[in-house]
Parts: structure tokens; sequence; C-alpha cells
């Protein structure tokens, strides 16, 4: 129950997270949406953009494997999946979606396998970090969390 | 929000009717939040057509849609430009894409603003300013013009300077000087008509079907040069009808007309190719009766838009949307003998029959959305502007030329869409409520297949060549006339009887239109159906369609075409079937049939694309990969429904691009079967166009 350590280690990750370039301030618009009448908001919308974002990367992966390679298709998957992890503000995805687009324009294959490990990498780290997150402020209950996002 | 609640008095902005539409789910719930913090009324919807077929089951619901431009099932600025012509809401984009050139489109498209995502709450909270700016200028107009202009303009300068409603800064300032541009040139031309304006302010007129028909049908009458409000205010006899009504819906209709041109010009779209379906889906009424308008569409092709529009399942329509080229094709075919041919529809089009394959004269490229017809090519269909009366048929008959066309020849079809389009959009256009019935398949009867079904139906493939007197039509050069044959030779045959019976099968699009004879019932029809497509009916009965197209040189080659378009079997009543049904008429059959025959080198990777492709502007050259492309079927083409037929489109009974999956394959078997589809016979290639 000691909401201030709590407190202290929920700041200190959010800060490394952005300082670490994994969010931005799409992120901190988000927290600000959050009040009592949606108490739980970020992390819904955070769960939503990770199950929805799953499906695209497999279908990213899929389209990748299929031959002859779609190019717009892929283009248009990643697009979709830029924008999904813009809202979020996850900023390092959105960095590596546009440079699968740029290797989707230049139809570079490898380019693009090696762009979708990062995603997926960043996916991955990004969500667990996340969950860390969530459940810290989990533990800090509404009112504190409440408090916590006002930054 | 309080100062802003505060500035307009009462509690406005809050309580806004937002319609969001998003693809994106995640996007979709943040959106959702901002705007109910900024105390809208908040409706969110992730696939276009369920958006579009909302808003027009509810016009007033809403009173303004944000829309996201990259959607599966429809793109984007189609959805604008539906909604701006339909419902006149303002549209607010959306996309994660910050490009200037996309963020242009979307103002040339229509859109009142383009967000760039991730959007920002500051952003959402003055979007109440498009509602109002809307609304002012469109009393404006109704107004005497002069000084309200310019303080609006400022006003809404101001505005924008204020709230910066764009975010991407480059674009930012292109797009302000571009949208006050356009205010600037909606004012001016405006007033150039001459007529005084009167002072009064007038109530808000609703284009319905019915109206907007007969305005295209002035305007086609006219000559889309000549077509001055004035002009068409008083061949259009509408009471309470002012000048300024009409001027300001030319110049929708001018605008729109343009940017069908442009698609079809080939303009690649970046995003097309990934929504290929999506982008040519939206076909709907709109284009369709564009499409019919500009009679270029071969009537056969109408009449599977209209069945598609309709929702009719079996329809075929995909066609038009499906793939430009091959629609380039047919219509290149069944111009090219039509010429002396004269669809006797008994529409008094007729004339524009010899043109329809040289040009689409008309081609008022439906709806923008129709990025896959390519440019109608005016020049090539040859579509002479029909009289009035042909406004109805030559609709139908310029959509199926317009079809051929597109399928043929993308690069004729631009340079000569462009005039075309601007002519006779025959109102097919939009009818506004048409364009919403269309799910609702209003229950053309298929009859009303204006393609004029030879009365030979049964044999009509079959004997097509033989009976087919008349109907040079299946010219069977053009492979994609075999597909259109069918239909064409429908045509030809000016008989008014259904194509369907041809086929075996019925083609709903062909058949039933009865249409045919008589341009005004088109519009009769158009408001019975609601179908958009409706145009088509009486469009199609126009000789149209290019006779020569569908006709197949030899008997073989009709036969051939015959199994190609889908041996008969009983073809799903839409034309355009869906792939499932036989091929048939090559533009009836779904979609994927389509564009499969059509496209055949091209890429098609999305409707749009397609056409932008240029097809080498000779008829055989294209008649040659379309034939090929017969057999081959792009694997793009199939089986999608690019963009026209395809989900997305709001016609329910679209052909589902999954239900023509597998008949595109079989398709694709029969077109193989009826001939290699390089070969020459099957598609009439050799010269008999």
């Amino acid at each position: 129950m000691d909401y201030s350590n709590l407190r202290r280690q929920i700041t200190s990750m959010k800060k490394s997270l952005f300082d670490q370039g994994y969010l931005d301030e799409q992120f901190n618009q988000l927290e600000e949406l959050q009040d009592d009448s949606s108490p739980n908001f970020v992390e819904e919308v955070v769960a939503l953009f990770f199950k929805d974002s799953s499906r695209l990367l497999t279908n990213i992966e899929q389209a990748l494997e299929k031959y002859p390679q779609d190019f717009y298709r892929l283009d248009s998957l990643v697009h979709q999946f830029k924008g999904s992890g813009s809202s979020i503000g996850a900023v390092r995805m959105k960095n590596e979606c546009s440079m699968f687009k740029a290797h989707c324009n230049n139809r570079n294959l490898e380019g693009c396998r090696r762009s979708l490990q990062k995603m997926k990498r960043e996916h991955a780290t990004l969500k667990q970090k996340l969950e860390t997150y969530f459940q810290l402020l989990r533990q800090v209950g509404p009112r504190e969390r409440a408090v916590n996002s006002w930054k | 929000m309080a100062a802003v609640a505060e500035a307009r008095g009462a509690d406005f902005p809050v309580g806004m009717k937002v319609l969001v539409v998003d693809d994106d789910p995640t996007c979709l719930l943040v959106l959702k939040r901002m705007l109910l913090d900024c105390r809208y009324d908040v409706t969110t919807c992730p696939q276009a057509t369920r958006a579009l077929t909302m808003l027009r089951e509810n016009r007033r619901g809403f009173d303004v849609i944000i829309s996201d431009v990259h959607m599966p099932d429809m793109d984007g600025f189609r959805l604008l430009e539906l909604v701006g012509l339909e419902m006149d809401l303002p549209v607010i984009m959306m996309s994660a894409d910050s490009r200037t050139d996309i963020v242009m489109k979307g103002i040339k498209h229509g859109a009142c603003d383009y967000l760039i995502k991730p959007v920002r709450m500051e952003e959402l909270k003055n979007i109440w300013q498009h509602v109002v700016r809307k609304k002012f200028n469109e009393n404006k107009d109704h107004e005497h013009s002069g000084s309200l202009d310019d303080t609006d303009r400022n006003r809404a300068t101001n505005n924008d300077n204020e709230y910066a409603s764009s975010s991407v800064d480059g674009g930012e300032g292109s797009w302000k000087s571009q949208k006050k541009k356009r205010e600037k040139e909606e004012d001016e031309a405006d007033m150039e008509n001459g007529d005084p304006s009167s002072t009064s302010k007038k109530p808000r007129v609703v284009w319905s079907v019915e109206l907007h028909q007969q305005f295209v049908n002035a305007v086609n009458h006219l000559g889309i040069d000549k077509a001055v409000p004035k002009k068409i205010l008083e061949l259009m006899n509408v009471p309470g009808l002012t000048r300024e009504n009409v001027a300001s819906h030319l110049q929708k209709f001018r605008l729109y007309l343009k940017r069908i041109a442009q698609h079809h010009a080939g303009i690649p779209h970046p995003f097309v190719a990934p929504a290929s379906n999506a982008k040519v889906a939206p076909l709907g009424g709109l284009e369709f009766q564009a499409l019919a308008a500009s009679g270029q569409i071969p009537p056969q092709a109408l009449a599977a838009l209209q069945d598609e529009l309709l929702g009719r399942p079996t329809s075929s329509l995909a066609l038009p949307g499906r793939d430009p080229s091959s629609l380039r094709l047919a219509a290149m075919k069944g111009s090219k003998p039509h010429g002396e041919r004269e669809i006797a529809f008994g529409q008094p089009i007729y004339k524009s029959q010899s043109n329809m394959y040289g040009a689409f004269p008309q081609s008022s490229p439906a709806v923008g959305g129709l990025p896959s017809f390519g440019a109608w090519p005016n020049n090539k269909l040859g579509m002479t502007d029909s009289p009035s009366g042909l406004g109805n048929v030559s609709n139908s008959q310029n959509s199926n030329l317009l079809l051929h066309e597109l399928q043929q020849q993308p690069d004729t079809l631009l340079s000569g869409t462009l005039h075309n389009i601007d002519v006779k959009p025959s109102g097919i256009v939009m009818p506004s409520q048409s364009l919403n019935t269309f799910p609702a398949s209003e229950g053309i009867p298929l009859n009303q297949n204006p393609l004029v079904i030879p009365s030979q139906s049964p044999s009509f493939l079959a004997s097509i060549p033989p009976s087919m007197k008349h109907e040079p039509l299946l010219a069977s050069s053009s492979p994609s006339n075999s597909l259109l044959g069918g239909i064409d030779m429908v045509n030809q045959a000016s008989t008014s009887q259904p194509l369907i019976s041809t086929h075996g099968g019925n083609l709903p699009g062909l058949m039933s239109r009865s249409s045919n004879a008589m341009p005004s019932p088109g519009i009769s029809n158009f408001q019975s159906g609601n179908n958009p497509y409706v145009v088509n009916q009486n469009a199609m009965g126009a000789s149209s369609r290019p006779p020569g197209v569908l006709k197949t040189e030899s008997t073989d080659s009709l036969s051939r075409s015959y199994g190609y378009i889908g041996g008969g079997t009983s073809v799903d009543s839409g034309l355009l079937s869906s792939q499932t049904k036989n091929p048939q008429y090559g533009l009836l059959q779904s979609p994927n049939d389509v564009t499969g025959s059509w496209s055949p080198s091209q890429d098609i990777d999305s409707y749009g694309n397609t056409l932008g492709q240029g097809h080498p502007g000779s008829t055989s050259s294209n008649f040659h990969s379309s034939s090929v492309a017969l057999g081959k079927l792009p694997d793009q083409g199939r089986g999608r429904n690019h963009g026209f037929v395809g989900k997305g489109t709001c016609i329910p009974s679209r052909f589902a691009v999954d239900e023509v999956e597998s008949p595109t394959n079989n398709l694709s078997h029969s077109i193989g079967s009826s001939g290699d589809i390089g070969n020459p016979d099957i598609f009439g290639f050799s010269g008999q166009m």
C-alpha cells in the first residue's frame, strides 16, 4: 500500500517509455480522455490495439510470403497498422511502418521482411512494457491512477 | 468547448451529430471518446458501405461525417463524393497519410477538412465550423451573391487560421488556399451566369433522382458546353426551381464529372491499389447512372449495373466497375461496327450509338468513384450527343460504351472522356434517391433492361451471328465484345427482349429494363426503381451499345464467346452476375469476370488503376489484351470485385466478390475453353470490328 512508491515507479516507467521513444504525446492525450466515466479507457484502447494489430501482423506476414507479392496490399495493410499505432502513440512502431512502406514502394522484398521482423519486435516489446505499466496502475487504484494520468 | 458554446449561443455545438467511419477499431474508439468529450453526438461505423446506407436512410440524422481515407470496402474519397452529392453534408477526411498530393485529392473531392492521424482533441473541437460554414455558404448561394461572399470567405479564412484544422504543415497552407480558392471559384461561377440571383433565401432544393434525371437530360440535350443554368432550367421546366439551384447543382456536377474524368485519365492513386476493390465498388447508383448518362456504357453493362445497384445478386453489373479496360474494349468493340448500327432500342438516342463506340461522348463518368472506367473516352465511343431523349438511352449506352471503352482503351478514353463526361450525365449520375434505393433494389424490374434484348434471346448467343443481322455489335474482334456481345447483341437486336433470354439465363440487367424505348421512361424508371440504374434502363434501350462490340465476328466466335460468356447457363439474373454466373456477357458477368477479361495486361491492381494504365489506344490491341485477359483473367481482376462490384459497394446485391470468386474461376475456365483468349476468333478479333 505504499502508493507513493508505486506512483514513483509508474512515473518513472512512463517517463522511460517516452524517453526511449516508445510512446509519444498521443498517449498523453489518451490518458487525458480517461476520467470517471471511463476509468479504464487507456487500457481498453491499448488492449484493443494489440488485439487488432496482432491480426494485422499475421496478415502482413502471410501477404509477404505469398507469391507473387502484392505490394499494394502490403502497403495497405501496413498503412492500417501505422494508423492504429499512431492512435495510441506507439511512435517506434509507427516509424518502422514507414520504413516498411518505403520498402514496399521499392518492391524490396527483403527490406520488407526485415522491417516486418522489427515491427514484430517493437510490437512485442511495447506490449510487454505497457502490460507492466497497467499492472502498476491497477495496483494504485483508480483514484491514484487518475492522479497519475493527470500529468 | 465552453467558449465555443457561448460564441454560438444556445448549446451549439453541443449535441452536433457526428458520424465517424473508419475500419480501424482502435482509432474509432479513440475518436469516439474524443468527440464525446467535445459533447458531440457520436455514431461510429467501421464500414463505409454501412455508413452510406445509414446516411441514405436518414439524411438529416447527421451534421458532419469524419471518414478515413483507406478503407477496405470503399475508398474514402468515394464515400466523400457520394455523401457530398447525395446528402450534401460536410465530410472531413482523415488518414495517417500526410502526403500533400493525397490531401489535395481530398480537397478536390470536396472534403471540408483533412486531418492527419493521430487526430488531436483540439482539431476535433473545431469541426463544428465546417457544419456552420457549409450551411452559411449554401444560404449564400441562394441569396444575393456579392459582399456576402467576401465576408464569408474571410470568415472562413480566419477560422482556418485560428484553428488550423489541417495538421499537415506543408499541406495546411496549401489546403487552406485551395479551399479558399474553391470557395471563390464557386462563388464566381455562380455569379457568372448572369441572372440576378434572388435575394431571398431559398429553401434547399433536394435533388431527387427524378429531378436529377431531368437535369441530366437537359444537360445532355443542350450539350455540356452549352448547358447554362438558364437553359437547363427552362428545359427542366420544374416549377419552383430557380436558376441558382440549377447553377449550383451544375457546378457540382461538373466537378464530379471532372473528377471522374481524371480518374479515367488514369491518374494513379496510391490508394487505389490497395483498396482496389473498395475503390471501384462504390460505383453504385451514381456511377452507374453517370455512366449510363454518358451513354457510354453499353446497355448491357448498364443493365448489369442496374442490377447490381439494385442489389441484384445476379446482376453482374460489376462490369462497370470492374475493369475499365475491359469495358473499354467492350465499348470499343461495340462502337466500331455500330456506327451504323443504331441500336434500335426505340430510343431516340440511337444517334449516339454510332458514336458510342467511337467515344463516349457523354461519358459522364459517373461518379468519380469509377476510377476503373477510366476516362470515358469520348472520342472513342463517339457517343454522339444524343438528343435529350437520348439521355436515357444514351446513358445506358454510354455507360455500356464507357464500360467497354474503359476497358479497351484507357488512353483514348481518357482524352475523350473528359469532354464527354461533361456531357451528358444523363441524370444517372446522381439521383439522390435512386442511389439510396440502390441497395434496396427497388426492384427495378429486371426487364428494364434497356439493352434491348434481342428477341431471339434464347438462341441469342448461338444465333447471334446470323440473327444479329443488325447487330454488328457482336464484333468479334473484341473479346470484350464477346463478353458484351451477349449484351450487345441484345441491344443490337434492338428488341426489347430481355437479354436474359439470350443466354438462357437472365440477364437481369439486360432484360429487364424494358424501358429501352423510352428515354423519358428512363426517368420514370428511375424514379420508380429508385435504382440509380434506372437510368440505365432507358439508356440501355438506346441502342447505345456498341453493337459492334458485342458482335463476334463469326458464329464460331459467338459460340465461343458464348461459351465464354458463360455459356448460357442460367446466368444469374444479374447480367453481371458475379462471376458465379457464366460470364455470359462480358460486362455483365460478375465483376471479376469482367475485370479479368477486360484487363488483360494492365495492372489491374485496382479498378481504378487499371484505367490508368492506358491501354494502347488501338482498339485492336485492346481487344487482344482483353481477350487475353478473358482467358486469363488476371488475378487481380478475378475474384475480386474491383471496385465496382464487390464489397463495399453500396449495392446490396453486390456481386459479392466472394461469390464471384468461384465464378471467376469458372469464367476463366470458360474463357479458356472457348478458345484461347488470344484466339482472335473468340473475340472476333479478327477484324470484325
